[in-house]
């Protein structure tokens, strides 16, 4: 991948003495697709405002393509906001609305009329100029509001939850859009989420923050299958996360066994969490797995069934496309490398807290 | 559902008998003389020389006051907005506080300020500076508007620029635009509503009061308000009072015509 | 900087808003009886305040006005309000439209429209048509406060209820209700306040011997309010203000902060709890006590009773006591300040007035047009007291003595200050020396402003020839560029505080200045004036005849014609009454009691048909306009 287009340093921001973002350091890079990935009151909306120039941050420098834009008031920087409830100007036309950032450059009417038409096609709106946005769906409203950030020819285009207020097939419909979308302007996306599949599906980035912090930045295959941390884990898809020992490298004790793992380094009898994707639990019969245990619920969620396994008094989250009846006593397996090694919070701030989502 | 709908049985017969049928009286008096017989005279009146000027002057005044009251409240309404009072109701409080004490001391109290030997002019004498004599002139009673009325201009406008969404303002800032062209474009014309409603609800009873000229005006400026109010509490002509009544009408239905088109969904009231 | 900026903007909004209503407060505690002059630190009005029963009657009429007007409107409105939120939105912005009529119409249209009503419908006005009035334009506002807070209701949650097996009454009561609760909280704020704040509907609503504080202060106010009002005025303000700081630091449980410290939400629990039971509890017993106070006034008043409809300022009240007291005749008193503004009411009739007191040309324009009955002497014994000149006076305008019995009489002049004035006063002309512009006070009133005018011109004050009227207008068009105010009881005010260097004044008030500012001196100008008397006369359609002749009778003892000239200074006809008074200066002053000699050019005001009238008014009309 190319340069680093925006480098955030040792960004800090707190509103009457709560902090919201402590000492954040980030960079992202051209062309690409960024996502901030948190539940609500993490921090992400915020750092979102800081580079749109809306908050100031109390210290720490925002650099831009190698200048430091800390004190650029908002008009004049180079990047482009779509806002989560839209922010659609209602007392102007949707031509109005998407050319207003052109008509304030000066641009000449020849241009405006080219851009309006262009974007329009863009968004799949063609033909919408002289509505209003109160006549528009929400989806519609989503898409004149990129409509109109992206005919400015931003470097860079912020995106706040823009599907937040979208029905699901909506959501999911929008969310190719935009990869198309990313793909046709070949320019940098930072995009705000609390929806972990959205992030997954989207970004060549995801930067995971919890309570101001960053817990893990990694490729949306790394974050999923690799969580570093409890939190992480929990927040990314459903996993079972099991307390463990480490008895040796590659050897852990949970769950009242010993299993085989491949994680390396944590040190003799280190207490770490073990997490199991629910996908990576195989049920077979008694006999054949590392425990036992009895399945408990049992519920067809279409794609697959989900069932939960009593084992050791550990309740267990199973997915599987076979249907095992509630009461069978079945086995446990898991392979070595479906078991992810993660060392346990050290600090308050890093714990993995309730999620609200 | 049907039932629900029947609760505005009451409020309806109370609406026709005491707002509607008592218009329809002003009506049925301002069109007939003494006798009872049809006439358009009592409107004509008000082409007679010194009602023509009660009716100018108070127009005068009454835009006046109303331009004032516009320009001191805007930005008023807007540091308020910004100034995000959790407990909105606070600011409302302020200004409908004064209300108990009652409006004709407060009118009166401004004598006191502005008199001759008043308290505004001890303090300019303190200063060494000239004396202002503004009292018994029109002056005073565009003053007593503005003080008077200023709630009502104030309190409209605060309560559309609340509501407007600040992602709204940031918006604009986002595509380009400055300061300025923000307000200009964005927050301006978006605060319409509240500016319509604020300027009927001062222009109106600037325009048609009898009070304040009287209590500031040393009964030598006759406003229309004090013309109406001689007719029906002195001169005891109801028919011609009824008749300047109309036509002052004229002016109160212009200004709902105007609120009507710029304020369909009631964003501008002022509570 | 801008943040300065912004506090300087505030602070002088705030200054604006608030300096006249600091200024009550600091009246309320000056010494003086008169606004224009600072007499020293004083809390006896706050007690005095208690003991002044029409003040404290106007004060309960406002309170339980504005509480029943706010409740049935909150009553109305809010059902109003719940059955516009079921219909369609066409009929809805209909009936919103007519919501708006009472709010965006002026107050002085409103009014008018209904007093046209009540009197088309025949209405005594009084306490219901006021109330009447208030509650049509109360209704508005809360419907305005209502009808949000029913759009963010969730339709859902009243379903919920349905569902639950609630029947719509309980669903509604249980759970729409407390949802909009601060929408009807605050519409009935707003309704309280707004009725008591209302002057102009009530003005034009209100019938005889009631009066709510504003309508109690318009009528002070030309001839000085009472400081009492400024007392009473602060005791409202200071109470409503403590209660909206105590409110403001209720809490809105929902919103409420888990990290607050306990203190905090200890004080927040006392205050809804004074908030949701205290204030409710004691409206309730305001009600009730007031209501019982006000039917058995009531009661007692429709059975024996007088109305008596006098000029402002012009009865000792101890004098209205001491006759309530000695016949157990309650008194219903009701004032007005000139003549014009008293004679279209006791004509429309719409009032039954028992005793009144007009001016001499105004007796005999009653008189001409069938308003008066014929006095019964045999019931006014104490006639006898009453100089003969008086009566024979008296016959200018009631030719056979048989209307009307003179209660004050006295002169029109000019009361200059001395220190202000250098040369000798002894003219008219003097009003028009431009030495003094802005610093005369002339008359609001017809008759006073002409007489002034045509007797500079040497002619008679009841001239009805059309040159010299409008020669006298002529002159007071001239003259209005150096009037600093047309004002009527209010020359008192302004001349003892310095404010004017000369004005038109009646005697009795000219001798009141004089004690109170000893640079003032009152003349009767040479080319003559007004020599006027107030009689007392019983209306036509008066209810209680005999009581009237009581109470005219009552006042013609000399002890009470004595008591009442040292309270308002105005000559007395009562030539026993005169000797009573102890201050020699006084019994003898030339201001009270002129010398024959100093009256030879003066004349007394004549009726001069209704067309002259008319003919007068609009020719002041011109000049006021001008």
């Amino acid at each position: 991948m190319s340069n680093k287009l925006i480098d955030i340093q040792d960004i800090t921001k707190s509103y009457d003495g709560t902090i919201v973002l402590d000492k954040l350091n980030l960079y992202i890079r051209e062309n690409e697709f960024l996502t901030l990935l948190g539940p609500s009151g993490c921090g992400k909306t915020t750092l979102l405002r800081i580079l749109g120039g809306f908050e100031t941050p109390d210290s720490g420098n925002i650099i831009f393509d190698g200048k430091n834009i800390n004190q650029l008031p908002p008009n004049r920087r180079q990047l482009n906001t779509v806002f989560q409830k839209y922010a659609l100007f209602s007392h102007m036309s949707i031509a109005e609305n998407i050319a207003f950032g052109l008509k304030i450059k000066k641009k000449s009417k020849a241009y405006i009329q080219d851009k309006i038409r262009y974007a329009l096609k863009l968004v799949n709106l063609e033909g919408y100029e002289e509505r209003f946005a109160d006549s528009l769906s929400g989806g519609q409203q989503q898409r004149i509001a990129i409509a109109r950030a992206i005919v400015n020819e931003p470097k860079v285009l912020l995106l706040d939850e823009p599907l937040g207020a979208l029905d699901l097939k909506l959501r999911q419909d929008m969310q190719y859009e935009l990869i198309r979308l990313k793909n046709e302007l070949g320019i940098t996306f930072i995009y705000v989420t609390h929806d972990q599949e959205e992030a997954l599906t989207m970004s060549d980035t995801i930067v995971v923050m919890n309570q101001g912090y960053i817990q893990q930045i990694g490729t949306p295959e790394d974050i999923y299958n690799e969580p570093q941390n409890a939190f992480v884990a929990d927040f990314i898809g459903d996993s079972n996360i099991l307390p463990a020992t480490m008895v040796q490298d590659k050897v852990v004790k949970m769950l009242g066994s010993v299993w085989k793992c491949v994680d390396v380094g944590f040190g003799r009898g280190t207490p770490v969490d073990a997490v199991i994707r629910p996908e990576d639990i195989d049920l077979v019969k008694p006999e054949e797995g590392t425990i036992e245990g009895v399945v408990t619920h049992l519920i067809f969620k279409g794609v697959h069934y989900e069932m939960e396994v009593l084992a050791n008094n550990y309740e267990l989250l199973v997915h599987s496309t076979d249907m095992v009846p509630v009461g069978t006593e079945v086995g446990i397996k898991v392979d070595p490398f479906d078991i992810q090694i993660m060392k346990k919070p050290e600090s308050e701030d890093e714990e993995a807290v309730g999620i609200e989502e | 559902m049907k039932s629900r709908k029947l609760l505005t049985g009451p409020y309806l017969f109370w609406s026709v008998s005491f707002v509607i049928i008592p218009l329809f009286m002003i009506v049925y008096y301002g069109l007939t003389d003494k006798e009872g017989g049809f006439t358009l005279l009592n409107l004509a009146r008000i082409t007679t020389p010194e009602n023509l000027k009660a009716l100018g002057l108070s127009l005068l005044l009454s835009l006046g006051s109303t331009l004032i009251c516009l320009l001191l409240a805007y930005p008023l309404a807007m540091i308020l907005a910004e100034k995000k009072v959790r407990q909105s109701s606070f600011i409302v409080l302020i200004f409908i506080l004064p209300m108990w004490m009652n409006f004709l001391l407060r009118t009166l109290a401004w004598q006191n300020l502005l008199e001759k030997n008043g308290v505004l002019n001890n303090i300019l004498h303190f200063f060494h500076l000239p004396s202002l004599t503004i009292i018994n002139t029109p002056y005073a009673i565009i003053l007593g508007m503005v003080y008077n009325f200023l709630p009502f201009m104030v309190l409209p406008i605060y309560n559309v620029l609340v509501k407007i969404d600040r992602d709204v303002i940031f918006a604009a800032r986002d595509l380009g635009a400055n300061t300025i062209q923000t307000f200009t474009k964005i927050i301006f014309p978006l605060s319409l509503p509240g500016i319509i409603s604020g300027i009927t609800m001062v222009f109106v009873p600037s325009l048609t009061t009898f009070v304040i000229s009287d209590l500031l005006g040393g009964s030598k400026i006759l406003l229309i308000g004090n013309v109406i109010e001689q007719e029906f509490k002195q001169g005891s002509n109801w028919n011609t009072g009824s008749g300047l009544s109309l036509v002052l009408m004229i002016f109160i239905i212009a200004s709902m015509a105007l609120i009507a088109k710029y304020d369909k969904d009631g964003e501008g009231n002022a509570f | 900087m801008k943040n300065i900026a912004k506090k300087i903007y505030l602070t002088l909004i705030f200054l604006l808003l608030y300096a006249p209503i600091a200024t009550l407060i600091v009246l309320s505690f000056n010494n003086t009886k008169t606004r224009s002059k600072w007499g020293g630190f004083t809390g006896k009005w706050y007690l005095s305040l208690f003991h002044n029963q029409d003040i404290m009657n106007a004060l309960y009429t406002t309170l339980i006005i504005a509480l029943l007007s706010a409740l049935i409107a909150t009553v109305l409105g809010t059902a109003a309000a719940i059955g516009m939120q079921a219909m369609k939105s066409k009929i809805r912005t209909f009936l919103l439209g007519i919501t708006n009529i009472p709010m965006l119409n002026a107050d002085i249209v409103t009014g008018i429209s209904l007093m046209l009503l009540f009197i088309a419908w025949r209405f005594t006005l009084g306490f219901s048509t006021i109330l009447l009035a208030h509650i049509t334009f109360n209704i508005p506002y809360v419907i305005l406060s209502v009808l949000p807070k029913l759009k963010q209701t969730n339709k859902n949650i009243y379903e919920a209820a349905l569902d639950l097996g609630a029947s719509p009454v309980y669903a509604f009561y249980k759970v729409v209700f407390p949802d909009i609760l601060p929408g009807v909280f605050s519409g009935f704020l707003l309704a309280f306040t707004m009725s008591l704040d209302d002057f102009v509907i009530t003005h034009f609503t209100k019938g005889p011997g009631i009066d709510t504080l504003s309508t109690k202060i318009y009528s002070e106010v030309r001839k000085g309010i009472k400081p009492e009002m400024y007392a009473l005025s602060t005791i409202l303000f200071l109470t409503v203000l403590l209660l909206l700081i105590l409110v403001n630091f209720t809490p809105d449980t929902q919103k409420e902060d888990k990290k607050k410290s306990r203190k905090i939400t200890h004080i927040h629990k006392i205050s809804s709890l004074i908030f949701k039971k205290a204030v409710p509890a004691l409206m309730v017993i305001v009600i009730t006590a007031g209501g019982i106070f006000y039917h058995s006034r009531n009661q007692m008043s429709t059975q024996n009773q007088v109305i008596v409809y006098n000029w402002g300022e012009y009865l000792d009240p101890d004098a209205v006591s001491m006759f309530e007291k000695e016949t157990g005749i309650d008194v219903v008193y009701e004032e007005y300040e000139t003549n014009e503004i008293m004679y279209p009411k006791v004509q429309s009739g719409a009032i039954a007035y028992d005793v009144v007191c007009p001016s001499d040309y105004m007796v005999q324009r009653m008189i001409e047009n069938d308003l008066l009955a014929e006095i019964n002497y045999n019931n006014i014994p104490n006639l006898e007291y009453i100089g003969d000149i008086y009566m024979e006076q008296s016959k200018q305008f009631d030719p056979e003595n048989k209307y009307s019995i003179p209660y004050l009489w006295g002169t029109v002049g000019i009361l200059y200050n001395k220190s202000m004035v250098d040369e000798p006063v002894d003219s008219w002309g003097i009003l028009w020396d431009e030495k003094y512009e802005d610093n005369i006070l002339m008359q609001d009133s017809v008759r006073d402003a002409f007489g002034v005018a045509l007797k500079y011109l040497g002619y008679s004050l009841n001239s009805t020839d059309l040159d010299e009227l409008e020669a006298a207008k002529k002159l007071l068009i001239a003259q209005k560029p150096l009037v600093q105010a047309y004002v009527i009881d209010q020359v008192r005010d302004k001349m003892i505080g310095n404010e004017a260097a000369l004005g038109v004044i009646y005697s009795g008030e000219a001798l009141y200045c004089q004690m109170e500012n000893p640079d003032l001196e009152y003349v009767i100008p040479k080319e003559g004036s007004n020599l006027w008397i107030d009689s007392w006369v019983i209306p036509e359609n008066a209810r209680h005849k005999e009581n009237a002749e009581k109470f005219i009778n009552f006042l013609c003892r000399p002890d009470i014609a004595k008591m009442n000239f040292d309270y308002i200074t105005y000559s007395i006809p009562n030539t026993a009454g005169r000797e009573l008074i102890e201050d020699e200066s006084v019994r003898n002053s030339t201001i009270a009691f002129p010398d024959p000699s100093q009256l030879t050019n003066c004349e007394t005001f004549q009726f001069l048909g209704d067309e002259n009238d008319t003919l007068y008014n609009q020719l002041w009309r011109e000049v006021k306009s001008q």
